[in-house]
């Protein structure tokens, strides 16, 4: 129990409806953990999590990015395509050996960062709603891909992106300490930095941001930037672990980042999210994944699941405004 | 609304479908100049047989848009429909008469029932449909992974038909397209439509009833795509459980480019039915000089950009 303070309003003892609604997702995590281990012995073997952590993890890059847009109400249709992309312009370097990544780590972020400025740029100056300028970004970036490699997938890569994507250091894959490494500095920028405090006052309500000497624009710029340069990252430890790059790399990690994103509390209308518990949301997502494979179900099944997953966490979430 | 208000919206909106006409023109004399067959009778009944499935499901994109939500289950419909069409037809050749009304039916169910889940959820139209999207998709490749079944040659007559040599299909989508704007405009539910898209919460307030309109909407939408969906499989022949996955995102950009705004309330059909003869045209057209269809993407996301530029700069 907290020491009363009477400053803070938020400091009455929480009903059992807010603790229900704050801790949901653990307590649904855990059952789905839970049904797991009954329904398959599978599940709790150390490899099968370190294997489903390692197919998390560029999934989780995006959804961080996802969220810092979310939360200017934002949103951001161009992922996949641009981790596909990311992945094709890694394969440009005509790359065999290690020097060369970190050259085409240093490409993919100017490259995303770019995607990302543009995005912004739609949505602060030009007043495109998010949904058509990252549509429109999505498709010319599909054309461009597709342009450059004529369709047929490459397989030109540096062997040590493969160590990126699957390898382990003292047994603890590499891509997910990545992406704990981006989350915790992601983590700190939006809850404990000024520009943080920026991002939240401009998706609650931009017009009082701006009266507070935001300027919302350039937070909601960055915002995009930042949200595809971690697409970029994801992109590049998606295709070390895919191994050949097709041009579809990423496909379908749009709905999922922002299935995820919404799972974890993220509200579309702005203003209101944390990283972390999206992050949660991944894990959820990628549960339900491995569940419906040990299972024996027919891997469509994700598809199905993943629908009503979406609609009914946004109505549960919703709930919460009234 | 004053009348002069709403004077200038609709000059504003003649101007959108004046610019995207003399686009039109434009492209027609940039064709005829580049090739001696862009402009021949064959092209262009060509260039009219193919308008009707992007006509319509950009015809229900626009319902929804019109009333302030967004439909992303309609590539997945159609999908899901070719694939019970050609299924079923390819069972029962000779039950075409069952199948065409069960398949729009089942469709507008769809679509109504997106348009419940938004109004008893309160949940936010992109989240519902691309959920439902996911969801029709998933059940679609369990059922059938690859493309499959086939129809009765009558039926696929239907596609190519002609009268007097302009295609069937093109007089239908015509008269859908006339009906449509006669009903938005003249009759009271088709300009409710408009009222809950401009300003839902007002709408409520003068004792519309927005929950229906909205449900009405989305259950139009899903009509439209079961029609699509129709002359679609009576073209290709087969049921293809991923052919309409582009459809939806393709049934965004003729109601952007035709003036309709994405907040909802403002625009029409014949601004649709303008952008989906300027998509089809410049497809054809890039087809004709030789463009690949790679650099099609492309140049569709700039069209959109371009087209929500210049309207929202007029606005401002």
């Amino acid at each position: 129990m907290a020491p009363l303070d009477t400053s803070m309003p938020r400091s009455r003892s929480p009903s059992i409806a807010t603790i229900f609604e704050r801790y949901g997702l653990v307590v649904f995590l855990a059952v789905l953990m839970a049904v797991a281990a009954l329904a398959s012995p599978t599940f709790l073997r150390p490899a099968n999590l370190v294997n489903v952590l390692t197919i998390a993890a560029p999934l989780g890059m995006v959804v961080i990015g996802q969220t810092f847009v979310i939360l200017v109400r934002g949103l951001d249709l161009s992922v996949a395509s641009l981790m596909a992309t990311v992945a094709v312009l890694a394969t440009a370097f005509k790359a065999t050996t290690n020097d060369v990544i970190p050259l085409i780590f240093v490409a993919a972020i100017l490259f995303s960062a770019v995607v990302g400025f543009l995005n912004g740029w739609l949505v602060a100056r030009r007043n495109v709603s998010p949904f058509l300028a990252t549509l429109a970004m999505m498709i010319i970036l599909q054309g461009i891909r597709f342009a450059y490699t004529g369709g047929a997938p490459i397989s030109t890569l540096p062997p040590g992106m493969g160590f990126l994507a699957s390898g382990r250091i003292l047994g603890v894959p590499v891509n997910l300490m990545t992406l704990a490494v981006l989350a915790i500095a992601f983590g700190i920028v939006l809850h404990r930095s000024r520009l943080g405090r920026e991002i939240f006052m401009v998706g609650t309500n931009p017009r009082a941001a701006f009266l507070n000497g935001v300027a919302p624009d350039r937070v909601i710029i960055l915002c995009y930037v930042i949200c595809s340069v971690c697409a970029g990252i994801g992109g590049l430890f998606l295709l070390g672990y895919v191994g050949t790059v097709s041009n579809w790399v990423g496909q379908g990690y749009e709905l999922d980042s922002i299935v995820a994103a919404v799972m974890g509390g993220v509200a579309l209308t702005g203003g209101r999210g944390n990283i972390f518990a999206a992050l949660l949301g991944v894990a959820v997502l990628m549960v339900i994944n491995n569940l419906v494979l040990l299972l024996g179900f027919p891997i469509e099944m994700q598809l199905i699941i993943k629908g009503i997953i979406i609609i009914g966490a946004a109505a549960f979430y919703r709930t919460r405004l009234v | 609304m004053s009348a002069i208000a709403m004077d200038i919206r609709r000059n504003r909106l003649m101007i959108s479908y004046l610019i995207v006409a003399a686009l039109l023109v434009v492209l027609a004399v940039a064709g005829g100049l580049l090739s001696d067959r862009f402009l021949t009778w064959r092209n262009v009944g060509n260039l009219f047989q193919q308008l009707i499935v992007l006509g319509m499901v950009s015809l229900g994109q626009t319902f929804v848009v019109l009333m302030g939500g967004i439909d992303l289950a309609i590539g997945s419909l159609v999908s899901a429909l070719t694939v019970f069409l050609a299924n079923f037809l390819e069972w029962r050749p000779d039950l075409v008469w069952l199948a065409l009304p069960l398949a729009l039916v089942a469709a507008t169910a769809v679509g109504a029932l997106n348009g419940l889940l938004t109004v008893v959820l309160r949940v936010h139209s992109l989240i519902v449909t691309l959920g439902m999207s996911s969801v029709i998709f998933g059940a679609t490749l369990m059922y059938r992974k690859e493309p499959g079944g086939s129809v009765p040659r009558a039926f696929a007559d239907v596609a190519y038909a002609k009268v007097a040599g302009i295609p069937v299909s093109a007089i239908i989508l015509v008269a859908i397209f006339a009906l449509a704007g006669l009903w938005l405009q003249r009759t009271r539910s088709g300009r409710s439509i408009y009222f809950v898209g401009g300003d839902r919460e007002a709408a409520r307030l003068n004792g519309l009833p927005v929950d229906r309109i909205v449900v009405l909407a989305y259950a139009l939408s899903g009509l439209c795509a079961g029609i699509a969906a129709i002359f679609l499989t009576a073209r290709t022949g087969v049921g293809d459980p991923r052919i309409g996955v582009a459809l939806t995102l393709q049934s965004v950009t003729p109601v952007v480019v035709g003036g309709t705004i994405l907040a909802g309330g403002r625009g029409g059909v014949l601004g649709t039915f303008l952008g989906v003869l300027l998509v089809t045209m410049l497809n054809s057209l890039l087809n004709f000089v030789n463009v690949s269809s790679y650099f099609q993407w492309v140049i569709q996301g700039l069209i959109i950009i371009v087209a929500v530029g210049i309207h929202t700069s007029r606005r401002r």
